[in-house]
């Protein structure tokens, strides 16, 4: 250090101490002199960058304090374009707003128009009211129910109509007979017929009870299935 | 060393000619250097680089002679450790090999010329971080009242309670480290 900068450093201190009136604090005064002893004697040396400002002075510093200067006056004949830039960015907010209202009164229109309103608040009435509008959504269900109830029968008359299918999947096949263990051989095949046959016609027998009388011209082909069960197999058989 | 710039090379620098810019970093930087590392910084040096880099080309705009460039450097270096600060939160610190938990401890030379240096950081480090700032400021930097005020952002009011409240704290945290020393 130098002898120059040591009594001010000095002073500075005692003053600082003296206006908070901790002037005889003899520690603290030490401490604080060793806090400012951080600061070496030297500057350190200068990295590349600075060592390079510090050599060109403001000329390397042109280019850099450059854009700081844009609030300059431009000169004459040159038309500044910071204005244009704000007005793209003006336009761009107002378009945005235009956009968003038209978005907002298409919807009111929409929510406004009579179709709408009527849809919606029938649509509302046949959710929430119990009374007056009940048998017709009891009926609603009915329709479906009833087309259950055909759906059921097709089943049964699967056995007709199930019969054509396989005709025509093989028609090359040995007439109804083909049929029949085809019905059962979808889960499985002829030889198993004795035993598939069994599972899948009980349901069928009692919704056909009229069938048994069938078995007879089915039964020239029911004949592999027959000594077992000569009534049951028969049964789809007949009926086409 | 030159405690204070002469006239001519306050004005060359405020002029752009590199005597002028070589002088300013000669004079100040060691108080900018000083004052990072009385806050804790651990790459000091280039930070205090960083605000000259920062500084010198903006000399131009400095008003108020030697007192304003100093205190515009100082409010740079302030900003400069605000943002250290910050960042230095965010980022995760990396701890792999503590040379404290290394047996193979010779004591550090610098440590023993140095004496009691690095309990006196700590006990810096005890202060609030305002209280420790003017401190710095005013010892480090050796700033008046009134710059540390402008550079922080506050009354001239405001820094002289700080002051005494921060030297006031460190008084007793000095005293009580000798006592528990002795």
């Amino acid at each position: 250090m130098t002898g120059t900068r040591e009594p001010q450093q000095d002073g500075g201190i005692q003053a600082m101490l003296r206006d908070s009136g901790l002037e005889a604090a003899a520690e603290l005064r030490r401490s604080l002199e060793e806090l400012r002893a951080l600061v070496p004697d030297e500057a350190p040396a200068p990295r590349a960058d600075l060592a390079a400002l510090l050599a060109s002075g403001s000329c390397g510093s042109a280019v850099e304090s450059a854009p700081d200067f844009v609030d300059e006056p431009l000169p004459a004949g040159v038309t500044s374009l910071a204005e244009r830039r704000g007005r793209k960015r003006r336009l761009a907010i107002v378009g945005g707003a235009v956009l968003g209202a038209m978005t907002l009164g298409a919807g009111a229109v929409a929510a406004s128009s009579g179709n709408f309103r009527e849809s919606f608040s029938q649509s509302v009435g046949t959710i929430f009211q119990p009374g007056g509008k009940m048998p017709d959504t009891a009926q609603r269900p009915a329709r479906p129910s009833p087309a259950d109830v055909p759906a059921a029968p097709a089943p049964t008359s699967n056995a007709t109509g199930a019969a054509t299918p396989p005709q025509a999947e093989a028609p090359g096949a040995p007439g109804a007979a083909a049929a029949v263990p085809a019905k059962p051989g979808a889960p499985a095949t002829p030889p198993a017929v004795g035993h598939t046959g069994f599972l899948p016609t009980p349901p069928h027998r009692p919704v056909t009870p009229g069938t048994p009388a069938l078995p007879v011209p089915g039964g020239d082909k029911g004949l592999p299935a027959g000594p077992a069960l000569p009534g049951v197999l028969p049964a789809l058989p007949g009926q086409p | 060393m030159a405690e204070q710039l002469t006239h001519d090379e306050l004005s060359a620098a405020f002029a752009g000619e590199p005597s002028g810019f070589s002088a300013v970093y000669t004079v100040i930087s060691p108080a900018v250097l000083g004052y990072f590392r009385a806050r804790g910084v651990e790459d000091a040096e280039a930070l205090t680089q960083d605000v000259f880099v920062d500084v010198l080309p903006k000399l131009a705009k400095v008003t108020g002679g030697y007192s304003g460039l100093r205190t515009f450097i100082f409010s740079v270096a302030h900003a400069r450790l605000v943002d250290h600060h910050r960042r230095a939160e965010r980022t995760p610190y990396l701890a792999e090999y503590d040379p404290r938990d290394d047996i193979r401890h010779a004591p550090s030379a610098e440590d023993e010329v140095l004496g009691s240096l690095g309990g006196m950081t700590d006990s810096l480090f005890r202060l609030n971080e305002e209280q420790r700032e003017v401190l710095v400021l005013r010892i480090v930097a050796d700033l008046s009242i009134e710059q540390v005020a402008r550079i922080m952002d506050k009354s001239p009011g405001a820094i002289k309670q700080l002051q005494r409240r921060g030297l006031s704290a460190l008084r007793e945290l000095v005293t009580e480290k000798d006592h528990a020393a002795s």
